[in-house]
């Protein structure tokens, strides 16, 4: 029955009806589907399994194989598991949006063709937005709005990028291409949008913290691990991709270490373990490219974790920013070990899920010999252990007591804190089971003696410069502030600029109109001098202009017709 | 610690929360930063007493991770300082167009007192 | 020809079609006056589309792979005698005009009362009639002075039918006055054109006159002729600059009469076009395509452009939709200009799509003048919530005004660009998709002003009645169904095309042989020289 429909029809299905059905049922629906697709996914034969034909071009709607089957299963892991945190959510709004989202993305990876990748990739931009505006504040409908803008202007791109393959080559299978055409750049461009690719990634950091406290942490895990998915399906072993993913992995640490907003803080830390996808994508190998899935897998599960914790926060106290926080360890002792068990996966400890994955792409970078990218490599992942690691823990829960008592997150978000961290560790501990479902065989040991043992230098030595720093007073406070990013360029220094060139063209304009005002006017005065007085003639002269217009026109035609 | 509401029961805290409460003793913590201080030091020597199985020359070198991790982090936070310099505005400097300058809506949140 | 034989002795009502198809309303038309029973009026208006619509289903139905109805009035046979006839192309534009006025009359009996008062609603409808007429006349006649004689018909009405909206703003006297005054100016240098053909070929029948073109190829008086039919019908076609009288008249005309000519009339004036480019004249004429690349190109451009700006800055929801109508003819004009299948199919298909897609969203407009009696942005805040249907049709018609995939107006654009491609004027292909951009901005404003205001007050509280809301649903759903079905809307215009190009309109076998009885009304169903079932991607087939 699995081959009868579309996965992502389930979705789309569970959307249409959800908002006929009670709540309490809706409940149910919201974390049964996912669980569904899930099953469905695991248990799906590979190969192209539904086609429909679409104004003359075949559209692959389920191609099933490794790499699209590991992301399928972890959508859908993480749809449930985000579900389940917004048990209480009683928003239809946020609901549907938040099934036609996952099902969007689900479609994507399955999508063999691109246009039918198109559709769903524009699926996805459409329907997170309303996670986004579903916080009804004004602030939010801005950053909603900016980031659909980023969001569907990726679709054109891919749409583009799309047509001028289909004309270069005479077909829309998604498969593997070589940068170089038009076409390909386009494609290229629009999958970094999505990715967040350096210059390109405003919209992650702008728009996440904006959503609501549960779109968050669904928002998270879909839209970059897509265009992940689309990069290793597409560009895969594309060289600059390495240099793109180093540097992706390396600015936002900085940003993280001074941004007071926590949940901005995790964005720019799920732009930097981005990177480490980007570089595995770029890099190309087996063993790389199993490296950029099991990461991608670990990191969503992780990246959700944090999130939820923090969310689970702001639920309770209302603000997520690291100056208004702290000493929460004391209420909220539950979601501060979710939160640690969230910041250890990121930070690859030993027998948490980061280190079992992200070493993975680590060895691959040095095999190939890009030394430099390595080394860079390293640096991030001190630096992620920096600021999501331990930062992120240490300001909401620990630091100086802000002297809030809020009360333990509710009991559904406590749950999906706890499978999600049960998944973390055990995935560290086990990580056989994320393995065999890797695209490639690849035996891969993570757990050697040197590795544990470096691993534990590198962190506990960030650690080690974290405290000193601390309790030299040198480590910068966190404040009330917000920082410039590349946003600023369409956010301040566009809009300003365009006031000042608005201002000269309007002006340039309406003299040039009256200009043109009066040369019209006086032409058809003398036109018409004979028919009146001057109030008649201001009557009539738009009749008088239209059928000057077709006399040009007609004068032409005739020339045209007659010059050829 | 300024902040601290006069009336804090810590009988009332969840069980778990009582549990991590000597975290607030500033002496425990100084404990807590030897232990780290002894941790690295045991994990600096250990690279003396294995194997060590490695791609690259520079890794061989003695405590390579542990320094590079202390000296790059050391660095990180330096520039990120740095950075505030240029970088760092008024929370409300994209108002009202951003949510930074706003407060998150509270008909959206169960803000809960704990009250044990 | 051995089906004359058959002919005589078949004359059956079914044979009969194409003449029906006009006469049916135009009898209707005085019949309502006559009788002068109120209650009537509207009745007998919309029986005499529906019946119009069944026959133009029966005619499609007919010609749609291809072949056409040749029918000779009052049994003189062509040349001499006038002649209707029928292929695909027109077919689908019957259709589409029957189609409407169905659909849109159940919407008109509510709106119209409202708009301009019961009292002349006997006139009103008996005016609609004979517009209807006109348009169906245009679009089946295969008589070139016919056409004028349609074209007039239909304006005429048109001119009347634009000043009733005088009754809720007297700015609609001046907008029908400048639309007569440009109309007829219009018509004349169509008729002036007409004048030359006939000078220079001595026929009238618009095959006729094809063949002998072909036989003695251009020269000054043919190529004036050409001008001057293009230019007269580009004022009808609203082709910028000629453009003027449009938004006016769309503005100040009552709702459901703007329904009925955005959606069709501007539409029956580009099937003029086609057939004289493609059928009468053949794009073989260099001076035909010099017009097309150096007149029609650009101003489609400039139409797509501009217009769509000014679309986005107008306060009034009517006028925006009218200024996006102009829009929307540059890409019927661009499609034309594009010369091969894929161009002539998307302009086709973008008539019809078009079509329903300005219809459903004037039936909103008209829905929220009933309720708050403007179309201003300023009094329709909020409206989409308070009147949810009308709102999600609205919705479904920008979305494909903007050609969002799914929706039947990302069909025409995506052809439209295809044809840029296959012509490797992948330059037009992206002026396509950034005036699409447009589009999102005038459709966003639109929709950011029913949606995300706050309504004015409480006064609306509920969609429109039945009769209008079931018609905009019908369209709404057709939008969407034309954007995912399109075996009718681009296999009839595929077919289309593909005759057009080949200039077949009639210059396949139809001399009629000297022995033929001249008395035969001859409707026989030729088929066209089918190219493959499968829809053929080059149009090489000659007859």
């Amino acid at each position: 029955m699995a081959e009868l429909f579309p996965v992502s029809f389930l979705f789309f299905a569970a959307a249409l009806v959800l908002p006929l059905l009670p709540m309490m049922v809706r409940s149910f629906l919201l974390l049964g589907v996912p669980v569904l697709s899930g099953m469905i996914v695991w248990s799906l034969p590979e190969g192209m399994l539904w086609q429909v034909s679409f104004f003359g071009f075949e559209l692959e709607l389920m191609r099933v194989d490794p790499l699209s089957r590991i992301f399928a299963l972890i959508f859908s892991l993480a749809a449930f598991l985000g579900n389940l945190y917004a048990w209480h959510v009683r928003d239809t709004v946020q609901q549907v949006a938040a099934l036609l989202y996952v099902g969007s993305a689900i479609g994507a990876v399955l999508a063999g063709d691109l246009l039918t990748l198109f559709f769903y990739w524009e699926g996805t931009a459409i329907a997170s937005v309303f996670l986004i505006w579903a916080r009804g504040t004004e602030g939010a409908y801005w950053t909603g709005m900016r980031y659909l803008i980023i969001q569907i202007g990726s679709g054109v791109l891919l749409m583009a990028g799309a047509v001028v393959w289909y004309h270069e080559t005479g077909s829309l299978a998604f498969e593997r291409m070589t940068l170089g055409s038009l076409a390909t750049w386009l494609i290229f461009i629009s999958f970094g949008i999505k990715c967040a690719f350096p210059l390109l990634h405003n919209w992650l950091q702008d728009s996440y913290p904006a959503a609501t406290v549960t779109g968050t942490v669904i928002l998270s895990a879909f839209t970059t691990k897509l265009a992940v998915y689309a990069l290793a399906r597409g560009f895969a072993g594309t060289e600059i991709l390495v240099y793109i993913g180093a540097v992706m992995t390396l600015f936002p640490i900085f940003y993280a270490v001074i941004e007071n907003d926590l949940r901005r803080v995790l964005a720019y830390s799920l732009n930097n373990q981005l990177g480490f996808m980007v570089v595995g994508v770029g890099i190309g190998t087996e063993l790389a490219l199993n490296g950029t899935a099991a990461h991608a897998f670990a990191h969503i599960l992780y990246k959700a974790l944090l999130f939820m914790s923090v969310g689970a926060v702001l639920f309770r106290t209302g603000t997520a920013k690291g100056s208004e926080l702290g000493g929460l360890y004391k209420t909220m002792p539950l979601t501060m070990i979710f939160c640690v068990v969230g910041a250890a996966s990121i930070s690859a400890f030993p027998l948490f899920s980061g280190f079992v994955t992200k070493s993975m792409i680590l060895s691959a970078a040095v095999k190939e010999h890009y030394y430099i990218v390595w080394a860079i490599l390293l640096f991030a992942s001190a630096g992620v252990f920096h600021h999501s690691g331990i930062k992120i823990p240490y300001f909401a829960f620990f630091a100086h007591d802000s002297g809030m008592r809020p009360k333990e997150a509710p009991t559904h978000m406590l749950l999906a804190m706890g499978i999600t961290a049960f998944l973390c560790i055990a995935i560290g501990v086990y990580p056989a089971p994320l393995y065999a479902l890797l695209p490639y065989d690849v035996t891969y040991h993570s757990y050697t003696t040197t590795h544990v043992i470096t691993q534990l230098q590198l962190l506990f030595f960030s650690a080690l410069a974290f405290t000193v720093l601390m309790r030299t007073g040198i480590y910068p406070p966190e404040l009330k502030s917000v920082n410039l990013d590349s946003d600023w360029i369409y956010r301040k220094a566009a809009p300003r600029v365009i006031g000042v060139l608005a201002s000269y063209v309007s002006q340039i304009n309406s003299s040039v109109l009256t200009f043109l005002n009066n040369r019209v006017k006086n032409t058809i005065n003398r036109l018409y001098r004979s028919y009146g007085p001057e109030g008649r003639m201001a009557s009539t002269w738009p009749t008088g202009a239209m059928v000057l217009s077709i006399a040009l026109l007609l004068g032409a035609t005739l020339l045209v017709n007659f010059a050829g | 610690m300024a902040k601290r509401p006069k009336k804090d029961n810590p009988e009332k805290f969840p069980r778990l929360g009582q549990l991590f409460l000597w975290a607030d003793n500033p002496e425990s913590v100084n404990r807590l930063v030897y232990g780290l201080y002894m941790l690295c030091a045991l994990l600096f020597l250990a690279d003396f007493f294995y194997e060590k199985h490695v791609y690259l020359r520079e890794e061989e070198f003695p405590g390579f991770y542990a320094l590079y991790g202390f000296f790059m982090c050391a660095l990180l936070v330096i520039c990120a300082k740095g950075m505030r310099i240029v970088l760092k505005r008024d929370e409300d400097y994209y108002a009202p167009k951003d949510v930074e300058s706003e407060d998150y809506p509270e008909d959206q949140l169960d803000k809960a007192e704990n009250d044990g | 020809m051995a089906t004359a034989e058959v002919a005589v002795a078949s004359k059956t009502l079914a044979d009969h079609l194409p003449v029906l198809q006009v006469v049916v309303p135009l009898v209707t038309s005085p019949l309502i006056v006559v009788i002068g029973v109120r209650s009537l009026a509207w009745p007998l208006a919309f029986i005499a589309s529906v019946i119009a619509f069944i026959i133009s289903c029966l005619l499609l139905y007919q010609v749609i792979d291809g072949g056409f109805i040749s029918y000779a009035i009052g049994g003189w046979a062509p040349p001499l005698g006038i002649e209707y006839r029928v292929d695909a192309t027109n077919a689908l534009l019957l259709f589409l005009i029957s189609g409407i006025s169905v659909i849109g009359l159940p919407y008109a009996l509510t709106s119209i009362r409202f708009e301009i008062g019961a009292k002349n609603e006997t006139l009103f409808y008996a005016c609609y009639l004979l517009c209807f007429t006109g348009l169906l006349g245009v679009v089946i006649t295969g008589d070139a002075f016919n056409i004028f004689v349609f074209l007039e018909i239909s304006s005429l009405s048109t001119y009347v039918l634009v000043a009733q909206g005088a009754i809720r703003d007297k700015r609609a006297l001046t907008a029908a006055y400048d639309y007569l005054i440009m109309g007829t100016i219009g018509a004349t240098f169509f008729v002036i054109g007409i004048g030359m053909l006939y000078m220079s070929t001595g026929t009238l029948n618009l095959a006729d006159i094809a063949d002998r073109i072909a036989d003695q190829g251009s020269n000054r008086t043919i190529r004036a002729a050409f001008a001057f039919i293009v230019v007269g019908m580009g004022l009808k076609v609203a082709l910028v600059p000629l453009h003027l009288w449009l938004p006016n008249a769309y503005t100040f005309a009552p709702s459901a009469v703007t329904v009925f000519l955005a959606a069709t009339s501007t539409k029956a004036a580009v099937y003029v076009l086609l057939r004289f480019m493609f059928s009468v004249y053949h794009p073989s004429f260099i001076f035909e395509v010099n017009t097309l690349y150096f007149i029609f190109i650009p101003f489609a451009l400039l139409a797509m452009f501009a217009a769509s700006f000014v679309a986005i800055f107008q306060s009034d929801f009517k006028r925006m939709l009218a200024y996006s109508s102009i829009a929307q003819i540059g890409y019927m004009l661009m499609g034309i200009a594009m010369l091969n299948v894929a161009g002539l199919t998307s302009t086709i298909v973008h008539m019809f799509n078009h079509g329903i897609t300005k219809a459903v969203l004037f039936m909103g407009v008209g829905a929220f003048v009933l309720k708050v009696g403007s179309s201003f942005y300023d009094s329709i805040h909020g409206l989409g919530r308070r009147m949810p249907i009308t709102g999600a049709c609205i919705v479904i018609g920008g979305l494909s005004l903007i050609g969002v995939p799914g929706t039947a107006g990302f069909i025409s654009k995506w052809m439209l660009m295809q044809a840029a491609f296959e012509n490797g004027f992948w330059w037009i292909a992206v002026l396509v998709v950034l005036s699409s951009l447009l589009a999102v901005a005038y459709v966003w404003r639109a929709l950011d002003v029913i949606y995300l205001k706050a309504p004015l007050d409480d006064s609306v509280t509920r969609d429109p009645p039945l009769t209008m809301l079931i018609p905009m649903i019908i369209l709404a759903v057709a939008c969407v169904w034309f954007g995912i079905d399109t075996t009718i809307s681009i296999g009839a215009a595929s077919t289309a095309a593909e005759s057009l190009l080949n200039g077949s309109f009639g210059m396949m076998p139809t001399e009629i042989p000297a022995e033929m009885p001249a008395e035969v009304p001859a409707p026989t169903i030729e088929s066209a020289p089918e190219p493959e079932t499968a829809p053929a991607p080059a149009p090489t087939e000659s007859q």
